[in-house]
């Protein structure tokens, strides 16, 4: 099923910046459909709907790491890595607001 | 034209918004980096300025280091965008904005100020550039509760700037 979703915050700067657009596929595949470099939305405990993108998967533990791509972004050693299960979905396309320059 | 289309659709709509914050779960917000940013853009300005006036005028030199107060001055009043962007982005909320309306005018005052800082070298743009800032910084510190006073710089070009009085 795809879904689309607002992006707010800026840890994924400068691909994706507050008010671009994503359609995401959602995740009802086997675990190693998600690998590293995959931008992807999911439920984070204490702070709701996130994106991100994959850092590194452990497949042992069934754990994802996630990074942003921003310098000042916290990654998964911050907000700790999260199971498959809390994976909404995949980015499949970016919808691109505008950019200007000065 | 894409964008557009799915923009209209979520007024409609109201897509559910997924946060790509860069400072979860610190919290840590400050105005400072970017009144400092905003203050080197007016030392380049009068860096500048002071150059054009010097005897090394159209020597090799003269060039060499215009251009690094220019890209200097480009990128701090950039720098000082960014900064006030991340605030008014993640920090400000629906609360703050109901107490203090001003903000949004403010914000975008910011916004242009810096673009023409860029631009030109215009320097009453510069002082103008600080003191919107300053007052931004004064209305985030107020949010917080934290008392604010105003001080020179102890730096070039010694502006008066606000500080938080912890």
């Amino acid at each position: 099923m795809l879904k689309i979703i607002k992006v707010t915050g800026e840890s994924l700067s400068p691909l994706f910046l507050p008010g671009d657009y994503v359609l995401i596929r959602k995740y009802t595949f086997l675990f190693g459909s998600i690998s590293e470099g995959d931008i992807v939305v999911f439920t984070h405990p204490s702070y709701g709907l996130m994106i991100k993108e994959i850092h590194w998967v452990n497949s042992e533990l069934q754990q994802i790491h996630v990074k942003g791509s921003h310098p000042l972004s916290v990654d998964s050693s911050k907000i700790g890595p999260i199971s498959s299960t809390d994976i909404f979905g995949k980015v499949i396309w970016h919808f691109k607001k505008p950019r200007y320059s000065a | 034209m894409f964008y557009k289309f799915i923009q209209s659709v979520d007024k409609y709509l109201s897509f559910s918004e997924a946060k790509a914050h860069c400072d979860v779960p610190c919290g840590i917000y400050d105005p400072s980096p970017a009144q400092i940013n905003a203050l080197t853009v007016v030392r380049m300005m009068d860096l500048m300025i002071a150059l054009e006036q010097g005897e090394e005028k159209g020597r090799l030199e003269y060039h060499n280091t215009l251009s690094r107060y220019i890209t200097v001055k480009e990128e701090h009043a950039e720098k000082s965008k960014h900064e006030i962007r991340v605030i008014w982005g993640d920090y400000i909320k629906d609360n703050h904005l109901e107490k203090y309306p001003e903000l949004t005018v403010l914000v975008h005052k910011i916004m242009q100020l810096g673009s023409k800082c860029r631009q030109t070298c215009n320097r009453e743009d510069g002082v103008a550039f600080v003191d919107a800032i300053n007052q931004f910084a004064e209305i985030f510190w107020a949010t917080k509760n934290v008392k604010t006073k105003k001080a020179k710089a102890p730096y070039a070009p010694g502006l008066e700037m606000v500080y938080p009085d912890l």
